[in-house]
This record gives structure tokens, sequence and C-alpha cells, in this order.
């Protein structure tokens, strides 16, 4: 479904993403590792387009999007939930979360200002949209607060919830767990596993190892902008340069 | 319904109005109003969308121009007012392409650049009647009914004040006031929800145009005469005091920074030119009245005086209403 093929991107001339190929197939998890800077959220950018890639291509469902800017990127099925919290400020939590159908719905200015049927009607199955959403990440009684108001750990699950409102194909989660106290992280990797069973491709960065693992098909490496090693959860972890990165070179 | 009638109330009251005030009470009624529309502009451009522009007066200038060029030759009025704010956005969206790329205090002072260059070429150009402006701009009239007397434009400024309130509360509340409110915050994240960025600031930007430039076609035919000299950049410095007076992202805090600067700005011309003052009194007193309110509205009353006042009322706390975007301090560089 995702298909990345040979993708540079440097800043100040020391490369973030060097040579990177890799493939997502459809229904797969694909779990992103490696220690800080090794240009995992750049790949992200790329992805999401909020970064342009120097050499390569990247391409979703067959479709070359390289070039694409991140809102038609969005529109063909790719949706991210950040590191930070990217709360809108000024809105509600149900507000925060109908901007995530954005893509999926057509209403403008002109429909808009003149309050025609159509919108209205759009309106409301933008809102019913977005209560499903708060209902499945468990923020039901919190959607006419202010967004700005929620604690760090429910606005990282309206970020998801806003996520999913676009009805994606492809989930980038930017290490959803950091941050999160126990309780919401096992929340969350359980709702992961609940998307995944969907058959939702979700590809994850994530610091822990332990728990990429449980939820991945497959594994990524990256150190320094390459990818050092690709495979199953398991092999990753015997694998003796993923060690020596994550651990040092001397142990 | 509650919640509508103070709303109600004002309308009411201000539709009565006219019918009681003389001639120079009318014509601050009238531009009361026409301030109040462009004010609800930048409110929506600001407050909303999270862009700055000092240039308001430019569009508001290019709505008097073209209703005052459409009409001096004998075009029809009607076509001439419903062609200033069709222009006025048509110029925003030629300017804004390379201006929205600029953000925060660049993107103000290339707005007033604009101003700066469209004022002196409305000088300097044949066809807009140079430093003297157009005169002989005919009343107003649509069909066979001719606005006559001041009255008249104060009916006229209260439809296209009630008119351009009306758009903007659907607008905010609609999915593209909701892409717009995001984008304030986070364009990034907007981008990522499918939001066009891009297209989305030059469509506020050309909105809030329209707004003005409507309001500049009222005005000409009001004045009946149109100059460069009308149209000071203080005028779009007037248009912002007024929003944040106000109160930025709300569109009756808009409409209540322009009444209240409207009106203050009447007293101190009144005060200015008491016998005694000298003759530089009205000219500093307009100007300081700026500052000094603008300063005291920061410090005092961040929020401007509407979400102020609103915010003390028990029974609309916890409510929950578009209000302004503030941006995201880790987005900021």
């Amino acid at each position: 479904m995702l298909r990345i093929d040979g993708v540079s991107r440097s800043f100040g001339g020391v490369y973030a993403v060097r040579d990177v190929s890799l493939g997502v197939a459809e229904g797969e998890a694909h779990g992103v590792i490696g220690p800080n800077g090794a240009g995992k959220s750049t790949l992200f950018n790329l992805i999401t387009g909020h970064l342009a890639a120097e050499r390569g291509t990247i391409s979703f469902d067959g479709v070359r999007v390289d070039r694409m800017p991140p809102h038609r990127r969005a529109a063909l099925g790719v949706s991210i939930v950040f590191q930070g919290a990217r709360v809108f400020h000024g809105m509600t939590v149900r507000e925060n979360v109908m901007v995530g159908a954005h893509s999926r719905t057509r209403a403008g200015f002109a429909a808009a200002a003149l309050r025609l049927p159509r919108h209205r009607r759009e309106e409301r199955e933008i809102a019913e949209r977005a209560d499903r959403e708060l209902a499945r990440v468990g923020l039901t009684e919190w959607a006419g607060h202010p967004a700005g108001s929620l604690p760090f750990g429910r606005q990282r699950a309206m970020q998801l919830a806003r996520a999913l409102c676009a009805g994606p194909r492809l989930l980038l989660l930017d290490e959803p767990a950091s941050g999160l106290r126990a309780g919401e992280r096992e929340a969350l990797a359980v709702l992961v596993e609940e998307l995944r069973a969907t058959g939702l491709t979700i590809m994850l960065i994530e610091h822990d190892v332990a728990f990429v693992a449980r939820l991945v098909d497959r594994v990524t490496v990256l150190d320094l902008g390459r990818i050092i090693a690709q495979g199953t959860p398991e092999r990753i972890r015997s694998e003796p340069a993923v060690v020596s990165a994550y651990l040092g070179e001397s142990t | 319904m509650k919640r509508a009638l103070p709303g109600v109330l004002a309308g009411a009251v201000t539709l009565a109005l006219p019918a009681f005030l003389d001639d120079s009470a009318l014509a601050v009624y009238i531009f009361l109003g026409l301030a109040a529309m462009v004010t609800v502009g930048v409110s929506l451009l600001m407050g909303y969308a999270g862009q700055v522009s000092l240039g308001q007066g430019a569009f508001y200038a290019v709505g008097a121009y073209t209703a005052g060029l459409l009409t001096v030759q004998g075009g029809p009025p009607l076509a001439g007012l419903l062609a200033a704010p069709v222009a006025a956005a048509a110029f925003a969206l030629v300017v804004g392409v390379p201006l929205l790329r600029l953000r925060g205090h660049h993107l103000a002072f290339a707005t007033l650049a604009t101003q700066l260059i469209l004022l002196s070429l409305a000088g300097q150009l044949e066809f807009t009647g140079g430093d003297i402006g157009l005169q002989g701009i005919p009343q107003f009239s649509a069909g066979s009914f001719e606005v006559g007397g001041a009255a008249g434009y104060a009916y006229l400024t209260w439809a296209g004040l009630a008119l351009v309130m009306l758009v903007t509360r659907n607008v905010i509340a609609s999915r593209a006031g909701r892409g717009l409110r995001a984008l304030a915050t986070s364009e990034t994240a907007a981008a990522s929800s499918g939001v066009p960025v891009g297209r989305y600031k030059l469509a506020v930007f050309s909105l809030s145009a329209a707004f003005a430039g409507l309001a500049g076609g009222i005005y000409a035919f009001y004045v009946g005469y149109v100059a460069p000299g009308s149209f000071p950049v203080l005028l779009s410095v007037e248009y912002i005091v007024m929003a944040v007076v106000g109160g930025l992202g709300t569109v009756w805090g808009a409409v209540a920074g322009a009444a209240v600067i409207t009106l203050l700005v009447q007293v101190l011309n009144v005060v200015g030119t008491l016998p005694g003052m000298p003759s530089y009194a009205p000219g500093v007193l307009s100007y300081a009245v700026y500052a000094l309110v603008l300063i005291v509205v920061v410090l005092f009353l961040p929020r401007g005086l509407v979400p102020s006042v609103a915010g003390r009322l028990p029974a609309r706390r916890g409510r929950s209403r578009p209000r302004a975007a503030r941006p995201d301090p880790d987005l900021r560089t």
C-alpha cells in the first residue's frame, strides 16, 4: 500500500533520512524504532508531506504522492497523530475531532454562508461521526469542553479521534504512548489492537521496544537516518546491529 | 432563544434609531456601521484565522473607488454597490497569493505597504481622478427606489452590517470555519487533517476584503466623493484597534469595538474643538486615543470588551461557542 523508494532528506548538509526504502502492505502494522535523532519523525513528515524528499519516491496505493501537499495526501487517506498534543485552541473537543473529517466532506465558504440544506445535513453527519470516534477513545463526556482544558493524555486521545474521524487508510502514530500514564498506555495499546483487527494499516514510531513488539507485524530500525534492520519483532530483538545501536558498541 | 435576545434587541434598537437622529448624528451612525463592517472582517481574519492585516483600508478604498468609477459615468448604482465587494475580494485574491506566504508582523507590514502603493497609484492615475479623486458620485438607487437622505444610508448600512455579521457567524460555525480556526493554531496539524491551508487563508483574506469593499461602496454613495486622502493608513490601524478593543474573534466584539472607538473619537473631536483649545488638539487627541485605548485594553482586558463582560456573566460560563484561536507556542519559531 505504501512504497518508499530511496528517499533522502538532509538538514544543513546532515542527512536526517538517507536512502530509505520500505514497503508497508495493506492491513500491516509496521513499527519504526531507533534511537533519538535516527530520523523516525522525519520519515513520517516525508510520508505526510510536511517535508519534501530531496531524492526518491513515495507512492501510496500506486499513486506518486511525494510532490503532493499534505492536505491532498490526507484526502487519499493518510492520517497522522503527532508527537505533541497539537490541540486546535479555541475549539471544543468535538470541534477538534470534526476538523478531522475535513477531507471527506465538501461544503465550502459559500454553502456555509448561505446555510444551504446540503451543508446542514453534512454538518450533522460530521458531528455524528466525531461523536462515534470520541466514544471509541473514551472522550464522550468531554465533547463539549474547550479542547485546551483537557489533560495531556486526553488531548492525545482527542488527536487520535481526530485522525480516525478522517476515515484513514494509513494511520501514522508518532510515539503515541510518550508522556502517557500506565493506564493510558494500556488503553492505547488495546485501541491500536482493535484498529489492527479492523484491517487498518498502521505505522507506529516508538522508543519502547516491548510496546512495539506487542503491536506490530514488522519493524524497521533506523539509526542515523539509515535502515539498519528490518523484520519481525522477534528477529529484530536478536539482531546485533540493533542491540549495538540501542545499547552502545561496547556492551 | 435566550442567547439571541441581546442581539435581537440591539438589532431592533439600532434599526429604529435613524428615525430619531438628525443629520450630523446620522453621519456618526453611518460611519460607525461602516467601520463595524470592516472590523467584523478584521476579527474574522485575525481572531479566527490568525492572519494579520494592516491594509483593510486598501480594500475599503477599492470598494469605494469601484462604486465611484462605475457610477460617475452613469452606470447603475446597484451594480456599483454589488461590484464593490467583488472587486475588493478579487484584489485581495491577487495580492494575497504572494502576501499570505508571510506571517505575523511581516504580513502586517506587507499589507500596510499594499495600501500605501494603492493610494499613491490612485493619486497618480488619471482614471481615478488623481489626488483630486472622483466627484459627483450619484445617490444610491435600485430600480425606481432612490436613497435620498442620510436616514436611507443609515438603513443601507444597517442592512450591510447585518449581512456581514450573519455571513461571518455562519462561516465560523461551519466546516470551513473549523478549518480556519484549526490553521490559526497549527497549520501543520490542520493540513494533515485535510485543510488546504494556503487556499483557506486566501479565502478568508478575500472574504474580509469583501466586507471592507462593501462598506467602501456604501461610503462612496453616501459621501459622493472619493479621493486618496479619504483612506489614510490610520484607517487600517483604527480597524485593528476596534477589533482588539471589542475582542478579537467575536462578531459582537467587533461591533462593540467599532462603536466604542467611533463614539470616543466623536467626543474627543468635540473636546478638541472647544474654544480655547490649541489648533492641533483634535489631531493629537485622536491619534493619542488609539494608542491609549489599545494599551489600556491590552493591559487590563486582554481578551477585549465583549469576551471580558460575557465571561463575568455566570449564566454564560461553560457554554461552548467558537472563540478566538490562540497560536500554539511550540509551533512559532
